[in-house]
């Protein structure tokens, strides 16, 4: 039995979809008034608290709003494209988001990666204490980074730290990780995956317990291994799942902050200031117009890569 | 999805049509003269915010104020430090002010030029204070407010490993430490000469002291002045300290220098007075008499860097005259003198370092004797920001032995194209 066969074969349960009921309209007189009533204060919280402070932005990057125009927010001088024009020419703002970039194309696929394979190992191999190795990946999630940056400080440490000194039992001189330009970024990403892992585990096994036994029953009857079971039948099933975990956990990679806000403020030389640090450093100086200006270069690269990750992982139906 | 698209738009078209550009004139950068305190003692209600231990231990303090001042009810609000500034920039946007505020000196350019303080009365005389702590109440020629505590920087020194490396006086001048450096190394067998900071947030502090020293200035008025023959000199020499090997270019990051001063691998460093009770706290018992300190070194005078907190009174204070006397009753000396008892904060008055507690300590005593020379840095608006790029600059010159000038050159460009905030 060859495999391409065998992927045919596999049906996907018809999604569960509802009839579209033809609405009626006017049937009474007062219940469009009612619904509009009823919806009034969602509207006007959402038109205060989300459209404004949107619309407010966006106005104060097309302008040179600094802090001490706090007090009269229209009485700015309208820039037009030039704070964009300003971060773009940054030598900082490069540098920021060519570390994002790193962190995103290493760490984004490493945590997936690493997440699965917990996951499937939870799943089918470990069966004894699955609750407590469940915990267990899961826990540096809930943990405060705070906590957790003073930990890998700690273990990271170039003379005295724990990874240094194991390292030195196999007789590898460790590096200094923190304090290194070149392993400061890795040692980042090493950080992020171990901390965030746990979420796309979680997500993953609750994808992989959903996948019918009966299929994997009978594709083993017709003779494939475990390695084509998962490939051909678990992963695919898995794609929609793949694509929630991907896509969140892009979007987080793709603002991280607190991992070199608490660890490294940026440093040895800007080797690990990331895209919204810079921006959180440039609102912490006042400059308003151009750190909002920044904020929606960073949302239009959210957008695109979302978009992409959409197109990638799309069913194919 | 495109009806709120087009709103937005439609409404921020309106907005850059309307409502926009900046009127012509800025109240904020002309000079400001204070009116007058009446006299009497202080009644109604004050609130004072404070950040950090200050915060805890002031109302202890202002309780003797409440006794002499019958009338007067003083609230104190603790703020903790990480959330101060953008509490008291909401605060200001909103006219939401205290009446009086500890306010750290590196903010008073930003709080002035958003015309939130109190021009300082002249009731209150200002060569009671350091000279160069009194300077950062200065924003634009004025003052705002008085200086509250102060703090400066000099070198710490083991003095048992300097006398195993043949050292039993302090040096005086540049050459001087470096040679002492030098000898920790070699003679009293230190894996480093002296712990100096490369680069990262607020190196610029210990780079400056130097600088400073050696005749440069920061500014000329409102123009920067980084790239002075002066500042060049003071800097190669802070970088020649990472390129012989007597200073570690890669700490860990979050390192700290107690440890590290107590087992002897960092026997000097530069730092403030808070690392007296430090380093004690590390090194144990006895330890107090195994370190001293000692003056910047000289180039042509020694100088450091002052820092502290000022008290400042908020323009939107209800309660004015109540306000600058309690300002005025926490300058006084044995008001401050009391006030190092309870939070350890050195006075920024000069006369209450004679009381005995102060005068007595000698470690002390030679942080007193700085803070006669110590200078602030510009009370600019804007100076946090190129402090930064100076500090990425500092990181550089010693981490990669880049050329001093060419740094020197790119913070002089980037801080004009910053400017001074005004």
């Amino acid at each position: 039995m060859s495999a391409p066969t065998l992927a045919a074969t596999v049906q996907l349960p018809p999604a569960a979809s509802s009839p579209k009921l033809p609405r009626k309209r006017g049937s009474h007189p007062g219940e469009g008034r009612a619904a509009w009533i009823l919806a009034i204060p969602f509207t006007l919280l959402f038109l205060a608290f989300t459209v404004w402070p949107v619309i407010q932005s966006l106005f104060m990057s097309f302008t040179d709003t600094k802090q001490k125009d706090l007090r009269t927010p229209f009485a700015v001088n309208f820039t037009g494209l030039q704070n964009y024009g300003r971060a773009l020419s940054d030598p900082v703002f490069v540098k920021a988001a060519a570390n994002t970039a790193y962190f995103v194309v290493v760490g984004v696929p490493l945590t997936l990666g690493v997440a699965l394979l917990a996951a499937v190992a939870l799943d089918k191999g470990i069966t004894r204490f699955r609750a407590v190795y469940r915990l267990g990946f899961y826990t540096p999630v809930i943990t405060s980074i705070v906590a957790v940056a003073v930990v890998w400080r700690f273990l990271l440490q170039p003379d005295s730290g724990l990874v240094n000194t194991v390292l030195s039992w196999v007789g590898i001189a460790g590096p200094n990780w923190l304090g290194d330009v070149q392993w400061s970024m890795p040692s980042l990403i090493l950080m992020a995956t171990w901390r965030n892992f746990g979420t796309g585990m979680i997500i993953f096994l609750a994808g992989l317990q959903a996948v019918p036994a009966s299929l994997h029953e009978a594709a083993a009857i017709d003779g494939a291994s475990g390695w084509q079971r998962f490939w051909h039948i678990t992963f695919p099933l898995l794609r929609p799942t793949l694509l929630f975990v991907s896509v969140t956990t892009a979007i987080g990679y793709l603002q991280f902050f607190e991992e070199p806000f608490v660890m490294t403020q940026g440093g040895p030389l800007n080797s690990t200031i990331s895209l919204s640090m810079y921006t959180y450093n440039q609102f912490g100086y006042g400059n308003y117009g151009l750190a909002a200006a920044m904020s929606y270069l960073i949302f239009i690269v959210i957008a695109v890569v979302t978009a992409l990750q959409f197109r990638l992982l799309r069913e194919n139906t | 999805m495109r009806t709120p698209a087009i709103a937005a738009l439609t409404m921020a078209a309106a907005l850059v049509v309307t409502g926009c550009g900046r009127p012509a004139d800025n109240p904020s950068a002309a000079p400001q003269s204070a009116s007058t305190v009446a006299s009497g003692p202080a009644t109604g209600d004050l609130t004072v915010w404070a950040m950090g231990a200050e915060g805890e231990k002031l109302p202890d303090l202002v309780k003797d104020f409440e006794a002499a001042n019958p009338g007067v009810k003083v609230t104190v609000t603790a703020i903790p430090w990480s959330a101060a500034h953008d509490k008291f920039t909401t605060a200001i946007t909103a006219q939401k002010t205290p009446d009086i505020a500890m306010i750290g000196t590196t903010w008073m350019g930003e709080f002035a030029g958003l015309g939130a303080l109190d021009p300082t009365p002249a009731a209150i005389d200002k060569s009671a204070f350091f000279p160069g702590a009194w300077g950062t109440t200065e924003v634009g020629g004025t003052s705002y407010g008085i200086p509250w505590y102060v703090e400066t920087r000099l070198v710490y020194y083991r003095t048992d490993l300097a006398e195993k490396a043949g050292i039993t006086t302090p040096p005086t001048d540049w050459d001087g430490l470096k040679a002492m450096a030098k000898a920790m190394q070699e003679k009293a067998g230190s894996k480093w000469g002296i712990n100096l900071q490369p680069g990262g947030t607020g190196s610029w502090q210990s780079v400056m002291p130097f600088a400073w020293s050696n005749g440069a200035q920061l500014n000329n008025g409102d123009q920067w002045t980084f790239d002075s023959p002066q500042m060049s000199e003071a800097l190669k020499y802070y970088q020649s300290y990472f390129t012989d090997g007597l200073a570690n270019k890669s700490p860990a990051p979050g390192a700290t220098v107690e440890p590290t001063f107590v087992d002897g691998s960092e026997p000097m460093f530069i730092s403030g007075p808070w690392e007296m009770s430090a380093v004690e706290k590390v090194g144990g018992k006895g330890f107090a008499d195994k370190y001293s300190v000692m003056p910047m070194p000289v180039k042509e005078k020694s100088a450091s860097f002052v820092g502290g907190s000022n008290l400042g009174v908020f323009k939107t204070t209800k309660n004015r005259d109540a306000a600058w006397k309690l300002v005025q009753w926490l300058g006084q000396p044995d008001v401050q003198a009391k006030w190092y008892g309870m939070s350890t904060d050195l006075p920024s008055v000069t006369s209450a370092w004679q009381d005995p507690a102060l005068a007595s300590d000698k470690k002390l005593a030679t942080f007193g004797k700085q803070l006669e020379t110590a200078v602030a840095p510009p009370s600019f608006a804007t100076w946090e920001q190129v402090a930064a790029k100076f500090d990425a600059e500092i990181e550089k010159v010693t981490k990669t032995g880049s050329d001093v000038d060419t740094s020197l050159k790119t913070v002089q460009s980037q801080a004009t194209s910053i400017g001074t905030g005004s």
